[in-house]
Order: structure tokens, then sequence, then C-alpha cells
């Protein structure tokens, strides 16, 4: 089937979606030497900067989530591809302080090497910077190595909450105890109905029978655990959430954070009704949700599914959650 | 043929790689879309294209300064984890090269080996792992056991040889690294894209001079 899409030329995908995201929130974000969407008003230099970088294609990841208590700059590469350590070494020369940089990396091939060599670059260069990756899919099981397991959702609260807490004036090194605590805490499984095009070459993903589904399916159409037939809402979530559940250890009387991601052409109402599926299944083993999200925020393209992410919470955790952000597509008041 | 080459020559071998890599870069967006995203392609374009670029903008760079720009602007040009070996290569080549303008086919040798190790400290593959080390080791291991006496057209016909050998046999490899990793079984039977590529610009370095 030909791609379907409303797009211009297919090789300057990013440059034009970026100015988009800028012209609808100009007052929270800002574009810098084309790649690197900045804040509108940065950060004070005496607080720790939080950095990230990844492809783009994945709307409103990660850029959307630059501002106010999340992000101060997020180095887009092109679709699907992570950036250059050029433009990351420069994003890191803007942001460097005294205060230090937290620098939030998914676990993905090119986002790893380009961050790697940029910080091998930055440390040169005396940058203060701390790198926590992002690595919580637990698709290949939970007793893979870390290299193996690839970083989905679990950015974007991951951003939130290391956000609050530089935001807050607490150090680099307390900031980054923070994140990697929550880093540690957290577990996402994600599954897929329908494929999505690449929308630079038009090439399907990955192809998918009409009645079946693939859990564990990455958000590139990375192969899962292999597909199965299509199960209801509940079935699902209960399958799904009974994995999550394990990986992170949840116990009765346990809080932990709920996100119903879509992958970008789920309905609204289908993911309502999982996150409902999921709260049964909690209610059950006496977990209870101290925070949730519905919507996209991580998606791919076109692809049918979601991705289903918790993460244990303690006090500490839940109140920089809740804490004040005004970014374009997650905001506390 | 002289035993010795000089900065235009290798100047010459770069963009008859980069041609190659033009002529194919459908092939490689197709093999790329059976083991990852189908886009190798078009990375592989806008990393020539930086390579070209940066090649015309400095006609009277030292071929060291030269190579360590070339290195850059491909990093430069996003495309995931190809750009930032592929970039290495060129700034491994640019240390491996030092201060020389003339080169014979032991200091040839000695800047493309110098490129390979620079990409190898950055990926973990090794032969046999699916990635374009399997194209890139072995073709630095023919250089190592060049004859000391052969030309530079002798020496880079063997490792245009060996890469193209080496990519060929990732036909049957499952991957270990990146998104076919992830694909498992179902990258059996289709070539690496990134060893197709490595393939295709040793074979560029030894057309310059069958020409």
């Amino acid at each position: 089937m030909a791609m379907k899409k409303f797009i211009n030329d297919p090789l300057n995908l990013t440059p034009e979606l970026l100015a988009g995201m800028a012209i609808a929130h100009g007052d929270k974000i800002a574009i810098q030497s084309e790649k690197l969407v900045v804040r509108a008003a940065p950060k004070d230099e005496s607080k720790v900067a939080l950095l990230t970088l990844g492809g783009a294609g994945h709307e409103p990841a990660l850029s959307g989530f630059v501002g106010e208590g999340m992000l101060d700059i997020s180095v887009v590469g092109d679709i699907f591809a992570a950036p250059g350590p050029p433009k990351v070494l420069e994003a890191m020369r803007l942001l460097k302080r005294d205060a230090g940089i937290l620098f939030v990396v998914l676990n993905h091939a090119g986002d790893v090497m380009s961050a790697n060599m940029a910080m091998e670059m930055a440390e040169k260069e005396g940058i203060k910077i701390k790198m926590i990756l992002t690595h919580e899919d637990i698709a290949p099981g939970i007793d893979t190595p870390i290299e193996d397991r690839r970083g989905l959702v679990g950015c974007v609260p991951l951003y939130k909450i290391a956000g609050a807490a530089a935001e807050a004036g607490k150090s680099l090194d307390e900031v980054y105890e923070i994140a990697e605590r929550f880093n540690n805490n957290m577990a996402t499984l994600a599954v897929a109905m329908n494929s999505a095009t690449h929308p630079s070459t038009g090439d399907v993903l990955f192809e998918l029978a009409d009645d079946e589904m693939e859990i564990g399916m990455g958000q590139h159409g990375e192969a899962g655990t292999g597909s199965t037939k299509i199960l209801t809402a509940d079935k699902t979530a209960e399958v799904m959430l009974n994995g999550l559940v394990s990986a992170v250890n949840a116990k009765k009387g346990d809080k932990v954070m709920v996100i119903i991601n879509g992958a970008g052409a789920t309905t609204l109402m289908e993911l309502f009704i999982v996150l409902r599926g999921v709260k049964k299944v909690l209610d059950e083993k006496g977990i209870v949700i101290a925070a949730s999200k519905v919507g996209e925020f991580l998606t791919v393209q076109e692809m049918a599914g979601f991705q289903m992410f918790i993460a244990k919470m303690d006090d500490e955790l839940i109140e920089l959650w809740n804490a004040t952000a005004d970014s374009p597509y997650m905001t506390v008041r | 043929m002289s035993n010795t080459i000089g900065q235009n020559e290798v100047i010459n071998m770069i963009l008859s790689a980069v041609a190659r890599i033009r002529e194919n870069h459908e092939t490689l967006s197709k093999l790329d879309s059976a083991t990852g995203d189908g886009d190798h392609g078009t990375t592989m374009l806008r990393a020539m294209k930086a390579l070209e670029d940066t090649i015309n903008a400095n006609p009277d760079e030292k071929l060291k300064d030269l190579l360590h720009q070339i290195g850059w602007a491909i990093m430069s040009a996003d495309g995931g984890s190809t750009g930032p070996l592929l970039g290495s290569f060129f700034m491994g080549m640019s240390e491996g090269v030092g201060d020389n303008s003339e080169l014979d086919s032991s200091a040839v040798a000695e800047m493309i080996i110098a490129g390979v190790n620079k990409v190898h400290k950055q990926s973990r593959g090794q032969v046999g792992d699916k990635t374009m080390m399997d194209a890139l080791l072995p073709a630095a291991d023919a250089l190592k056991a060049a004859d000391k006496g052969a030309t530079v057209q002798d020496i880079l016909k063997d490792a245009a040889k060996a890469a193209s050998d080496g990519s060929e046999a990732t036909k049957d490899m499952k991957a270990k690294f990146g998104r076919a990793r992830n694909l498992g079984d179902r990258v059996i039977g289709h070539k690496d894209p990134g060893s197709v590529s490595i393939s295709l610009i040793f074979q560029g370095f030894y057309d310059s001079f069958a020409n």
C-alpha cells in the first residue's frame, strides 16, 4: 500500500516539523542552530541543566518536553536516526555551567554511540556532565543485559522527575541519584497491532496479519516476543501488566505510576479502556496507582498499539512528579 | 603506476568511493528494509554529500586536516550509528596519515588500518556479528598482510576483495547489535547494509586506480 501522509519533501521532514512545533509553542520553546530545541526562557545557570537526544518522527517526543520543570535542550536527529556527536557537543557547550548537566539517553545503538562520543569530547573540554541511560523495555526479558534493552516512553516521566529535582536547585549528584532511582524502578512493554511507514522512505516497518498483534514490538518495528491473535483490552492489559509488575517487583501496598502511551493510530477510547483494565488487575493485587497518564507521548507514526509503562514510586518521586512543569506536551500547574 | 601516491590520488580514491555509494544507494536502502528501518541508503547519501562538500570547500587543506574535517562533517550529517562510525573511519585515517603527503603502499595501508581501528573503538562488533566490522576487519587484515613491495593498487585490490567477501558472509548471520539484532532470524538471508557500504567504499578506492 502506498504511503499516505501530509508531507512535502520526504528528506526535509525534521526541519519542517520543528518549525511547526516552534510556531505552535513559541511561548515555551525555540529552535536554535537547526536541530536544537531549547527553552524560550532559559533556566537559571545556577541550576542543573537537563539534556536529551534522539531521532525525530516520534512526536511529541522528545522535543515536546522541553520547558520549565523538564528538559533544557533536546538535540534532534533525522527521522528515527540519532543526531551526530558534533550537534550533541554543541548543546553541551551551550548548557555548560558549574551546576552541571544531566544527559538522558534512550538505549538505541545510534543514540548511545553519538552520546558516548560527545561525552568524551565534553569531558575533555571540562564540561561537568553525567549521563543516564534508560533501558526499561522488558520485551527481551528482565534478565537480559542492559545494553540489549531499549529505552521507550519511560524517558518522558524521567524528564519530568529529574527536571523537577533540577528546578528545585538540587545538585548534579542528587538529581542523578533521583533519576537513577526512578530509572531502576521502571518498566515498559509495547504492543503493536498495525505497522507504520517510514516517512522518508515510505517503507512499511513490519508486517502483521489482520487478526494478529505483537507484544514487545519496539518503536521502530523491532521484533517482540512473536505475534499472537488479538486479545481483548482487558486480557491484553492483564498479560502485559503481569510482566511489568514482576519486572519492577511491585507488591501489595506499593504505589505505582502507570502510563498508557498511544503509538499513533490507537484511539484514546482504547487507551482509556486499557487503563481501566490495568486498574482492575492492580486492585486485585492491592497495588495503588499513585499517578497516571493516558495519551500520546512517544509515537511511531501511524503505528497502532501502545506502550504500557509502570514505575514503583516513593514519596519523593511522587512529589517531584506533581511539581509544576510547563512544556508543550506536559504541564502541571 | 607509481609506487607512491599524493594528496590528489587520495582525494580521487575517496571521490570514487562516493560515486560507488551513489550508484548503489537504492540497494542499500532495500537491504536495510530487511534488517533495519530502510534508510541506510538515504543516510549514506547524506554522508557522501557532506564528504564531497568538505573536499570542495577545502581545496588547499593538508591531507591530515582534510580527512579530519571529512570525519567531522560525516558525523554532523545525522545518521544513527552510521554517521559516528563512518566519521570515525575518516578521523582515524587522518591520525594514520600523519604529516605524510606522499604515500607508498605501506603508508596507505597504515592510513586505512588506523581508520578501521578508530571505528572498532566505537563499535563492539566483531567478525560474525553482522555489522560493518565484517567488511572492515578483513580489509584491515588484508592490508596488514600485504607484501611490502606491493603497489598501492595491489593492496587496495586485496582489501576490496576481503571487504566484499566479508560483506557476502553476513548474509548467513544473525545480528548481534542494533536494530537488526531485535529482528532475530528474520535477517538471515540478507546482507548487512553497513558492510555492503564498506565494501563499496573499498571497491571505489581500488577503482580510482584501475581506470
